[in-house]
């Protein structure tokens, strides 16, 4: 039997509840930004600061091309106020029934909530002629991991001031010092790696994917080919078994791979032509220690760096 | 009026290329749809069917999606084969309503778990056989409204109600619903709930109710329950995984004191990827009170019966876009006089996908 004092009781817990989430709520972030990849929650906590909770549907580990589009991250999304895509079609496999899916009208694509990240990036490596799938699952609308150019990161922090700054008037002059800061601090940053791999000018190294042509560019490095014969189509043993061959004759010894690649391709490839394999992450999360944007490109030049220093000296 | 014409024609002929090149166009084609084919072809070999050995008639479908406006996408899927082309479904669908999908138009209604695949997105080459008896092999397609919400609890738990057109029973519709009274409007609910075992694993547990008024004056329904368990490993996503799932299907008639369990029965699969290019699966099903291709009575015609039976297939898949599948399924049935009746069938089985391809959901 539920004496009245024991009601009230149980009402005085339910009310300071409710009041104390509120008071929570209303101090939590100002904008709740998701995105399709680690690298562009990253920047958008940088340039959000205090006043942003951003998050990634894909983790730095998982394949961006690949995401199970699992009714979960529908419901993560439901109540984010801005969306933030790769673009150029790297989230297109699971993207469009995420993004209806979650029945948030505030980050659908034409909603001001819905970033296209690429807008304003220099796009290399555009189809030119006939797109056919014969040359693989390509990207029609040009290489979409633009995120592995530093410089670039740039043009997406600025360009999530501006949105930040429409969504969230109150906050612009933050956003902006923040974008200017961010840009600051990559440039800085992107010299002592142009540093680091300038003994490398001119070197090449095999990729697992075409995942790597922004970074080769910026650095100076050169791609010698790749693991997979064509974007999305899995080696057969003849090819890696000719792949090695001419980077023996070469003299190529670095293979590059992603965790959510196969290792034992790489491995066995730079195996054979008296290489190495190094895993440097496309995406920050990608290991442990890339916990942000400039962390990955640490440890992508780092690894690289050495990886490249011990194939000399073979 | 010839010296006109000659003229007309020879300033035509003498007009710069450059200039009729760049004659702009009033008509803009950058708004154009997205367009995909995905084509099915079957190689067939059944001991115990009257056919002939080898290719079965193929079906293509035509999908065409596009953004309206700012408030609507509408999508259709044209269906063709050897006998017919049909527009199978065409509706559009709005995000615009916060909670809530709104889709109208020519639907597949969101029933179950097997009744919301098309045809080249089978697991098995053949739909199971109490989907074929209770909402048909494609599952329930009608024209209707359809309103999915997304409920605030903590996991995904979307409750979808729908009212569709009042048809009769026909090859394509396994439900009688063909009652002419106005207020016949066939009703459904459906209840998806789906939770985040670990990264990697996903448990849904489903519920769906469909009901009309058939041409005999009887209410008709089906009702379902699905489980499925599914593991996609994060860092191996296009490489390995499994998906365990079950379904049971019901369905019934009633009205005027009368209660006739039509047919009823479940199924329960497993799929095992083992690599980026294979695929794997076995399927065991059992169906009570159904028609098959092979049980017939006396006079030639089907009859109901009980069935059970197993599927195993293998696919490979060399890219994203084609498939080849050997499939082997067994079904023994048994009739209610007693007669029995076999249906082997090896089956090899052909997927191809061309242009823009609408995704499949999880």
């Amino acid at each position: 039997m539920i004496e009245k004092e024991d009601c009230m009781n149980i009402l005085r817990r339910i009310i300071v509840g409710t009041v104390l989430s509120l008071i929570a709520a209303a101090a939590s972030a100002d904008l709740k930004v998701a995105t399709s990849i680690e690298d562009l929650a990253s920047v958008a906590t940088f340039v959000g600061g205090a006043h942003v909770k951003a998050f990634s549907l894909c983790k730095g580990y998982q394949d961006p091309h690949f995401v199970p589009a699992k009714p979960s991250l529908m419901r993560l999304i439901r109540d984010a106020d801005v969306f933030v895509s790769v673009g150029l079609g790297l989230d297109e496999g699971w993207l469009p029934l995420v993004l209806p899916g979650s029945r948030n009208p505030r980050i659908q694509p034409g909603a001001p909530g819905f970033v296209d990240a690429s807008e304003g990036v220099a796009v290399i490596d555009k189809p030119v002629g006939t797109v056919s799938r014969a040359e693989g699952d390509v990207h029609p609308l040009g290489n979409p991991h633009y995120y592995m150019d530093p410089a670039n990161l740039i043009v997406v922090a600025s360009h999530l001031a501006r949105v930040f700054a429409e969504l969230d008037p109150a906050n612009a002059t933050v956003y902006e010092r923040n974008a200017k800061a961010f840009a600051a601090k990559m440039q800085a940053q992107s010299k002592a790696w142009e540093a680091t791999l300038a003994p490398y000018h001119g070197a090449s190294i095999v990729t697992f994917h075409r995942n790597f042509e922004y970074f080769l560019a910026r650095f100076g490095l050169k791609r010698f080919g790749t693991v997979e014969p064509r974007p999305g189509i899995p080696p057969a043993p003849r090819y890696l078994a000719e792949l090695a061959a001419s980077m023996k004759r070469e003299g190529v010894r670095v293979v590059v791979y992603q965790p959510y690649f196969d290792a034992n391709a790489s491995r066995g490839l730079a195996s054979r032509a008296g290489g190495a394999a190094v895993e440097a992450p496309t995406e920050v999360g990608g290991v442990p220690e890339a916990g942000d944007v400039f962390a990955k490109f640490q440890v992508d030049v780092d690894r690289i760096a050495v990886a490249l220093q011990a194939g000399a000296a073979r | 009026m010839r010296r006109v014409l000659v003229f007309l024609w020879l300033a035509v002929l003498t007009a710069s290329p450059g200039a009729r090149a760049a004659a702009p166009s009033i008509i803009s084609n950058l708004a154009n749809p997205a367009i995909g084919v995905n084509g099915l072809f079957l190689c067939q070999g059944a001991p115990d069917l009257d056919q002939a050995y080898g290719m079965r008639p193929g079906e293509a479908e035509i999908s065409v999606i596009s953004t309206v406006d700012p408030y609507w996408t509408l999508t259709v899927y044209f269906v063709l084969d050897a006998q017919s082309a049909l527009a199978e479904e065409a509706f559009a669908t709005t995000t615009k309503i916060p909670g809530v999908t709104l889709k109208l138009g020519q639907l597949r209604a969101s029933f179950g778990k097997h009744g919301l695949l098309h045809t080249h997105a089978f697991p098995f080459v053949q739909a199971p056989v109490i989907s074929v008896n209770t909402l048909g092999e494609e599952g329930f397609k009608d024209a209707g409204a359809e309103a999915a919400w997304m409920t605030p609890l903590p996991w995904f738990c979307e409750l979808t109600l729908g009212a569709y057109q009042a048809l009769p029973a026909d090859p394509d519709h396994a439900l009688d619903f063909g009652a002419v009274s106005r207020g016949n409007m066939p009703g459904l609910a459906h209840l998806k709930n789906l939770v985040d075992v670990d990264d990697d694993t996903t448990l849904e547990v489903g519920g769906s109710a469909i009901e009309g008024l058939g041409s005999d004056g009887m209410h008709h329904a089906v009702w379902g329950a699905d489980l499925t368990v599914r593991n996609v490993p994060l860092r191996q996503s296009n490489e390995r995984g499994w998906t365990v799932q079950a379904e049971f299907l019901h369905k019934e008639a009633y009205g005027g004191g009368v209660y006739d369990q039509e047919a009823f029965g479940w199924y329960g699969s497993l799929q095992y990827r083992w690599a980026q290019t294979w695929w794997t699966g076995v399927r065991v099903q059992e169906a009570y009170r159904s028609f098959t291709d092979t049980l017939l009575d006396s006079t030639g015609t089907p009859e109901p019966g009980y069935t059970r039976g197993a599927s195993a297939n293998i696919s490979y898949l060399p890219s994203e876009f084609s498939q080849i599948r050997l499939e082997y399924s067994a079904l023994r049935a048994t009739g209610v006089d007693g007669s029995r009746a076999l249906d082997r069938r090896l089956m090899l089985q052909f997927s191809f996908i061309i242009g823009f391809h609408a995704l499949h959901a999880y």
